[in-house]
C-alpha cells in the first residue's frame, strides 16, 4: 500500500519534469505572431549588411519583451537599419532595475545601450564604463546634436568628473514648463468668478469652493486644493513665494544673488506660513499630509477637489476618469502662477528631465556606427510621430485612413524603448502626440489638455538649478532625501510647531551638512557658467 | 476534565485576542479580494473599502484569458512539486546519517551546514557561481538552489534522532541495511516531519522570488510571482500620453487580481495537509 503511493509520488514527479521539459522549448506562444509587420524584413539583411544587434535597458512597467527578428525589432530595423533588443527588466520604481544593470556590469555583461538610475552614471563614468560621445555626436548623430539645446549639451559637460568637459550622457529634455496649479473652471463658471489673479483673489476663489457647493450635490464635500503626503504636489502654493521646487521637493535657485536650496530661504517660511493658515481655515485637504497617490487622485476623480498640481498636458487622464466615474465633464484649466505680496510667483521649470541614455564603452566599431545611427534617428524630428506610433496592428491602428495609437495593453503590446517625442519634448512634439491619441470620444478632454500645455511656455522660469547631479550630496545622504524639511515643515504646516522653528530648522540643515552641500552646489554651479 | 472558572476566564480571553488578531490579519486580504471585483470608476474613486463596489468581472477575464499567467503558473506549480519531492528526498538522504550518534564525521558535516545557515553569501559573487555552474535563464535555477534548506535539515534531524532506536535494533536483527531500514521503516513513520518539512520546502519555492529576480531573464520561463509583479506598479508620476481605454479595469484592480490568484493554490491546499500533522504517529510502533 505504502509503496503504491510513493510510486505513484514518484510517478507524478517524473510526468511533470517532462511537461516541464518539453514546455521550456516550447518558446513564446500567440504574442509575436499577432502584430502584423512592417513588411520587408529579410531583403533588408540580405543587401549584404550584417544587421548588428544592441541590448538597450529602459523602464518596463510590464510590457513584453523586444525579442530579436520580432516585429518591433523589424520595426525598428527598418526605420534605421539596427537591431534592437530589449529584454524585459524589473522595475519596481528603479530599485530592482538598478540591482540587475549592477549585477550585469559586474558580470561584464553591461548592455549596449542602457537608462542609468539613481546617479549610477557618475561612478560609471569615473570606472571609464561609458563611451565617450563627445566627438561622435556632431559627426554621427546631428539631429540628435541639433535638437537638444546647447545650454543642455553644457549642463552635461559639467558632468565629466575629470572636468575635462566630455559628454558621456545622453538628456532627457523638456523644451516648456512641465507642471502647474490646475483648476476646475466649470467651477469657476458656475459660481461667476474669473480665474484668480492675487492672493486675495486666490483665497476667495477657495473659499467660494468650499462654501458655495460648485459640484452642486448639496454635501458640502468639496476640498478646495489640497497635495499628498511629505508636503509634495503642492508646490504651486510654495511658488507664489518664489520657491522653485519640483513635485515637492525644494530645488536650487539663485536667492539674494547665490545658488541656495530654496527650503532654506526666508521665502520658504513665509509660504509655510500662507500654507499653516490656509490649514488652519480648512481650505486645504485635512488629509493632505496622510494623501497616497491613490487616496488624493481619488479625491479629484470623485468630483470634489478643486484645485491640483500636476503636468499640464495631462488633464485629460484626470477629465476622462471624472467622468467615467462620476459622469461630470470637468474642465480643467492651468491657473497662471500668482505672487504673494513682495514676491515674484512661477511654475519651476527644468530642462534636463534626467538621463536618458549612455552607452557601454567599447572599441567595437561596428557597435558604435550602429548606435550612431540609433541616437541620430532618435533625434530625428521627422521620426518621431513614427516611434511614438510603433507597430502598426500593435501599439497603433488605421482609423480612416489615419493612424491612431491604441490603448494599452500589457499583454499584446511590446514594450517601446525609443520614445524620443516623450524623452525630447516640446510644445509641438507633445501636441502632435495628443492628437494621435485624439477620438471623437476623447476630443473633449484631449483639447483641454492640448490647449493646456500650450499655455505653459508663459509661466515658467529656468531655475539655475536645473540639472545639477547628485554628486553634490555625496557623504550626506540626509540632505539629499531631504528628512529633516519633511519633519519640519509637516509640523509647522499642522500647527504643531510655530513657525519660528523654521529658523531652527534652518540651523540644523546647515549644521547636518546643509553647509557642505551648498558649498558643493555653488561650485558646481560655477564650471556650468564657464 | 473540570475546569475551574478561572481557567475558562482565560482560555475565553485568548479566543477573543486571537480572533480580534484574526481579524485584523484578514482585513487587508479582504480589502485586495474586493479591490479585483471593483469597477475602474471605485478604483478611480479610492472608495473599496471591505466589500466590492461597482461588482464587476472585467479584472479577472482579462487576468485569466492572458496565457502567459497560465504558463508562469504552470511553471511555478511543477517547480514546486518537482522541487519538493526532490528536496525532501535529498534532505531526509542526508539528515538520516547525520542523526546517528556513532557517524563522527557527522559532527564537522553539521558544523558546516550550520555556518552556511549563519554567513550568507554576498549577491555579486552568488551570482556568478550560480552562472557559472550554467543556470542562468534555465528552469533549474527555481530547484537546485532550495532543495537543502540548513533549518529543515536541522529539523529533520532532529526527528531522526528521537526515533526509537528498539525499531531499527529490531529490523537490523531481521538483516536490514541502513538503505532498507531508511525506506521501509524510518520514511514511513515519519509523516509528520515529512509533511511540515515538506511544506515548508513547498511554500519557499512557490513564493521565490530573488532567484528568479535574479537569474531568469526570458519572459517565457518566469515563474508566478515574477509575472504577477509584472502585472503589479504603483503607478509612478510620469504622465504619459495614452490612449484612452474603454474597459472596466485599471492597473490597481488587475494587480488586486492577480495577488488573489497567486494566493488561491497555497489557500487551497493547506487545509487538506493539516490532517497529515497527525499527532502520536510514533506511539504504538515499538511492541513489548
Amino acid at each position: 500500500m505504502k509503496r503504491n503511493k510513493t510510486m505513484a509520488l514518484v510517478l507524478a514527479g517524473v510526468m511533470a519534469a517532462s511537461a516541464l521539459a518539453g514546455c521550456g522549448s516550447k518558446g513564446v506562444t500567440a504574442e509575436t505572431s499577432k502584430a502584423g509587420t512592417s513588411g520587408k524584413t529579410e531583403e533588408s539583411s540580405a543587401a549584404g549588411e550584417k544587421t548588428v544587434d544592441l541590448e538597450v535597458w529602459y523602464t518596463n512597467t510590464g510590457f513584453l519583451e523586444v525579442k530579436k527578428d520580432g516585429p518591433l525589432y523589424n520595426f525598428y530595423k527598418d526605420m534605421f537599419g539596427v537591431g534592437i533588443v530589449s529584454p524585459y527588466v524589473e522595475w519596481n520604481g528603479g530599485t530592482t532595475y538598478q540591482e540587475q544593470l549592477n549585477l550585469k556590469i559586474a558580470a561584464g555583461e553591461a548592455p549596449d545601450m542602457f537608462m542609468p538610475v539613481n546617479g549610477m552614471e557618475a561612478d560609471l563614468v569615473k570606472n571609464g564604463a561609458l563611451l565617450d560621445l563627445t566627438d561622435l555626436l556632431p559627426e554621427k548623430a546631428p539631429h540628435l546634436w541639433e535638437t537638444v539645446p546647447k545650454e543642455v549639451w553644457d549642463v552635461i559637460r559639467s558632468y565629466d568628473p575629470s572636468g575635462q568637459g566630455r559628454i558621456y550622457m545622453i538628456p532627457s529634455v523638456f523644451d516648456y514648463p512641465l507642471m502647474s496649479a490646475i483648476i476646475r473652471q466649470d467651477w469657476l463658471d458656475k459660481l461667476n468668478l474669473s480665474m484668480p489673479e492675487t492672493q486675495e483673489d486666490f483665497l476667495n476663489v477657495l473659499r467660494a469652493f468650499k462654501t458655495q457647493d460648485p459640484n452642486g450635490n448639496g454635501l458640502a464635500d468639496e476640498i478646495p486644493t489640497g497635495g499628498r503626503q511629505e508636503a509634495r504636489w503642492m508646490d504651486y502654493l510654495f511658488a507664489m513665494y518664489g520657491i522653485s521646487m519640483w513635485e515637492g521637493f525644494p530645488q536650487w535657485d539663485i536667492y539674494n544673488g547665490e545658488l541656495t536650496y530654496s527650503a532654506v530661504t526666508p521665502n520658504m517660511k513665509d509660504a509655510l506660513l500662507f500654507i499653516r493658515d490656509l490649514y488652519k481655515e480648512g481650505l486645504i485637504d485635512p488629509e493632505t499630509l496622510l494623501n497616497d497617490k491613490a487616496g488624493w487622485e481619488g479625491k479629484i476623480n470623485s468630483d470634489k477637489v478643486g484645485i491640483y498640481y500636476h503636468w499640464a498636458q495631462a488633464t485629460y487622464e484626470y477629465a476622462t476618469s471624472l467622468e467615467s466615474a462620476t459622469g461630470v465633464r470637468a474642465e480643467w484649466a492651468v491657473m497662471p502662477p500668482i505672487s504673494a505680496p513682495g514676491y515674484e510667483g512661477f511654475y519651476t521649470e527644468k530642462k534636463i528631465k534626467g538621463i536618458q541614455w549612455v552607452l557601454k564603452n567599447t572599441d567595437d566599431q561596428e557597435k558604435i556606427d550602429a548606435a550612431m545611427k540609433v541616437l541620430d534617428a532618435y533625434g530625428n524630428k521627422d521620426l518621431w510621430q513614427k516611434f511614438f506610433l510603433g507597430v502598426e496592428g500593435e501599439h497603433s491602428k488605421m482609423v480612416d485612413g489615419k493612424l491612431m495609437k491604441l490603448p494599452e495593453d500589457k499583454k499584446t503590446m511590446e514594450n517601446l524603448v525609443l520614445q524620443p517625442g516623450k524623452d525630447i519634448s516640446t510644445i509641438d512634439s507633445i501636441t502632435q502626440l495628443l492628437e494621435s491619441v485624439k477620438t471623437d470620444e476623447t476630443a473633449w478632454s484631449i483639447d483641454q489638455s492640448i490647449a493646456n500645455v500650450q499655455k505653459m511656455p508663459n509661466y515658467g522660469k529656468l531655475i539655475a538649478g536645473d540639472g545639477m547631479p547628485n554628486s553634490v550630496y555625496e557623504g550626506y545622504a540626509d540632505i539629499m532625501n531631504r528628512t529633516l524639511y519633511v519633519e519640519y515643515a509637516s509640523k509647522i504646516i499642522t500647527g504643531e510647531y510655530p513657525i519660528e522653528k523654521f529658523d531652527e530648522f534652518v540651523q540644523k540643515w546647515n549644521a547636518s551638512g546643509g553647509e557642505a552641500v551648498t558649498k558643493a552646489a555653488r561650485e558646481w554651479y560655477e564650471k556650468t557658467q564657464k | 476534565m473540570t475546569e475551574s472558572i478561572k481557567d475558562k476566564a482565560f482560555q475565553g480571553a485568548i479566543t477573543f485576542i486571537l480572533c480580534i488578531l484574526g481579524i485584523i490579519a484578514l482585513i487587508p486580504l479582504l480589502t485586495v479580494i474586493a479591490r479585483s471585483f471593483s469597477s475602474k470608476a471605485a478604483a478611480d474613486m479610492n472608495i473599496i473599502n471591505l466589500w466590492p463596489v461597482g461588482f464587476t468581472l472585467a479584472s479577472w477575464k482579462y487576468i485569466l484569458s492572458d496565457p502567459g499567467l497560465w504558463k508562469a503558473f504552470f511553471i511555478s506549480l511543477s517547480t514546486t512539486i518537482i522541487g519538493t519531492v526532490l528536496a525532501l528526498a535529498v534532505t531526509s538522504l542526508m539528515a538520516y546519517p547525520l542523526s546517528k550518534s556513532n557517524f563522527k564525521l557527522g559532527q564537522i558535516l553539521m558544523l558546516y551546514v550550520i555556518m552556511t545557515m549563519i554567513f550568507k553569501a554576498p549577491v555579486v559573487p552568488y551570482f556568478l557561481t550560480v552562472k557559472g555552474m550554467g543556470l542562468f535563464n534555465n528552469p533549474l535555477v527555481l530547484i537546485l538552489p532550495h532543495i537543502l534548506s540548513a533549518y529543515n535539515l536541522a529539523i529533520m534531524r532532529t526527528f531522526f534522532k528521537q526515533f526509537p532506536a528498539e525499531v531499527e535494533e529490531a529490523a537490523m536483527i531481521d538483516g536490514c541495511g541502513y538503505f532498507q531500514m531508511l525506506y521501509k521503516i524510518v520514511i514511513p513513520s515519519s509523516k509528520a516531519v515529512l509533511t511540515t518539512v515538506g511544506l515548508f520546502y513547498a511554500v519557499t519555492m512557490w513564493n521565490q522570488f530573488q532567484h528568479p529576480i535574479m537569474f531568469i531573464q526570458k519572459t517565457g520561463l518566469f515563474p508566478l510571482q515574477l509575472k504577477i509583479r509584472q502585472l503589479i506598479n504603483g503607478g509612478s508620476d510620469f504622465a504619459n500620453i495614452a490612449a484612452v481605454a474603454n474597459v472596466n479595469y485599471t492597473e490597481s484592480t488587475l494587480s488586486a487580481a492577480t495577488v488573489v490568484f497567486a494566493i488561491i493554490p497555497i489557500i487551497a491546499i493547506y487545509p487538506w495537509l493539516q490532517k497529515y500533522f497527525a499527532k502520536g504517529a510514533m506511539l504504538g510502533s515499538v511492541k513489548g
